[in-house]
């Protein structure tokens, strides 16, 4: 997997975010613009200093928000008086955040402007995600007209998961147990509540084998980073955080996983692992970044359910299938005290998924948790390189390999 | 007198049909299948000639490569005769190795490697038709 150094070096110099939660009496374009400000006031910078942005599009258009959450950048720039720069909105699904982010890295790396924003808000708290045509043609749609939901994908991966290993209940629950204990210390996450093993266990069964509390909610919410050529970022901040990679991926050909090759059937290859383009944008961040698994020392990973936390697990620190629930059960994953902490921010167990902004929420907590601003949910071993990955429906997987950079 | 049976979707399963299979497609040149069948071949190698994918049935029976109960009504445009049960979902794998979803016919006794066949049922009706779609049934 090829990933090349940027031809400029790229840091974070200011990250923002609103605690994730419903929010019925704000706009999606005011949850961004609060972001987007508490990122500016991160940065010490004014408004004015950003010369070019990005913003994550809204996806559940039809439900809410038609085309102003389609085009929200255009109407949070509006808001907040950033007129003149270069926009873009994009939409990769849940890894949205990514590829606003990698957007803005481009941005600068390319040597076309020294400050970029990438930034999302999202108002995704109505359950079961659905589709958004009547179009029978719409694999989307059929896939829904039959009932097949997302967790439902995912709990057809996790029971095949246990029939090949031997993953039990236990291990499911675990998951949800040890990432609250990090969500409750989290002001921004929106369940900041710990879960023992007998509340996820007891909790409503929802798509077997997953009950109510091994499922991330949706959410409500917005992040916004700002980033800076690294000469410059250093001016702006004593503690800017480097870019070292950031990978963006598709799947392989002969995916297996049946709703990344397009929700009705798959046609597996030999050798190619289920969520394949989380394998690919991991190894495009790391050939980028000139690092190696060993390298990671904290992860944020897109856990949606405990299926996805142990097969990203797996992609992303390149193990064998079946190790990531070893790394569990020792307590190496543990997000604070653990040998390689995973989902220091609670994951999506204690936020929800609001889903533009969620990539965007990971690499602020990185960022904090890389300058040491953790708070109560700092993890204890010293952090030099951070990896954030989120996955995106319909074959949308981006990774982030962020450093110290001072 | 009995309502009409129309297919939730048009185009996946043949119908109507004694022996009803879902239509795919295959490729000539390197034998990917695909459902719902693809204007082109999806493999990087395959030239993107549609005269090289053609439509095939596919198998009626295969293995229950895994499955899901949902237990909580689904969002529309899933419709469900009321009051609303708890159905199962698989991924079903074919002899010629194409993996396909489905709802199964039952919610009883599911396990992996179970053979299985697929069944045309009823999903909901409203007061002119019956929706119906495919589905695997355990043998």
């Amino acid at each position: 997997m090829i990933g090349r150094k940027y031809s400029r070096d790229v840091a974070i110099v200011g990250v923002g975010m609103i605690r994730w939660g419903r929010y019925p009496e704000k706009t999606i374009q005011e949850l961004a613009a609060e972001a987007v400000l508490n990122a500016l006031r991160d940065a010490r910078l004014s408004p004015r200093e950003i010369e070019s942005a990005v913003s994550g599009s809204y996806h559940w258009i039809r439900q809410q928000a038609g085309v102003t959450g389609l085009l929200s950048g255009n109407f949070t720039l509006d808001l907040l008086g950033i007129d003149r720069i270069p926009l873009v909105n994009v939409a990769n699904a849940c890894a949205t955040g990514h590829a606003a982010f990698r957007e803005a890295c481009l941005a600068i790396a390319s040597g076309e402007v020294d400050v970029s924003l990438a930034f999302a808000g999202d108002k995704s708290a109505l359950g079961f995600f659905r589709p958004q045509s009547d179009d029978p043609n719409d694999v989307d749609y059929i896939r829904f007209k039959l009932g097949i939901t997302n967790p439902a994908y995912w709990a057809m991966m996790c029971r095949r998961r246990m029939h090949d290993l031997g993953t039990t209940e236990d291990d499911l629950a675990m998951v949800k147990v040890i990432t609250s204990k990090a969500g409750a210390l989290n002001p921004y996450a929106r369940y900041q509540k710990v879960f023992s093993r007998e509340e996820v266990l007891k909790s409503p069964m929802v798509c077997d084998p997953f009950r109510l509390y091994m499922i991330c909610t949706t959410s409500d919410g917005a992040a916004a980073v700002v980033l800076a050529e690294y000469q410059k970022a250093r001016k702006i901040t004593d503690k800017p955080v480097l870019v070292e990679g950031v990978g963006l991926a598709t799947p392989s050909f002969g995916e297996p996983e049946v709703a990344t090759a397009k929700f009705l059937s798959s046609f597996s290859k030999k050798g190619v692992p289920p969520y394949s383009q989380v394998w690919n944008a991991a190894g495009r961040a790391y050939s980028q970044a000139g690092r190696r698994p060993e390298d990671i020392d904290a992860i944020e990973l897109s856990d949606n359910s405990p299926w996805q936390y142990f097969a990203y697990l797996e992609a992303i620190l390149n193990l064998d299938y079946g190790e990531a629930e070893k790394l569990l059960r020792r307590g190496d994953t543990d997000p604070i005290n653990g040998r390689i902490p995973v989902g220091p921010s609670g994951g999506f167990g204690a936020f929800g998924e609001a889903t533009a902004a969620q990539g965007l929420a990971q690499i602020c907590e990185l960022t904090w948790q890389l300058r040491g601003q953790g708070g109560g949910r700092q993890v204890r071993k010293e952090l030099k390189v951070a990896l954030a990955q989120t996955h995106g429906y319909a074959g949308n997987a981006g990774v982030c390999i962020l450093s110290r950079g001072w | 007198m009995a309502k009409p049976q129309k297919p939730i979707i048009e185009g996946l399963f043949t119908w109507p049909s004694d022996q009803p299979k879902l239509i795919g497609g295959k490729c000539r040149k390197c034998g990917v299948i695909v459902f719902p069948k693809t204007l082109y071949c999806p493999n990087p190698e395959c030239e993107k000639d549609p005269n090289n994918m053609e439509p095939t049935l596919l198998s009626n029976h295969g293995r229950l490569w895994s499955w899901t109960i949902t237990t909580v009504p689904p969002p529309p445009p899933f419709r469900f005769s009321e009051p609303f049960k708890p159905y199962a979902i698989g991924i079903v794998e074919l002899p010629e190795g194409v993996k396909v979803v489905g709802l199964l016919t039952t919610t009883q006794k599911l396990n992996i490697g179970a053979e299985v066949r697929l069944k045309i049922c009823k999903l909901f009706e409203d007061e002119e038709n019956e929706y119906i779609t495919w589905m695997w049934d355990p043998i």
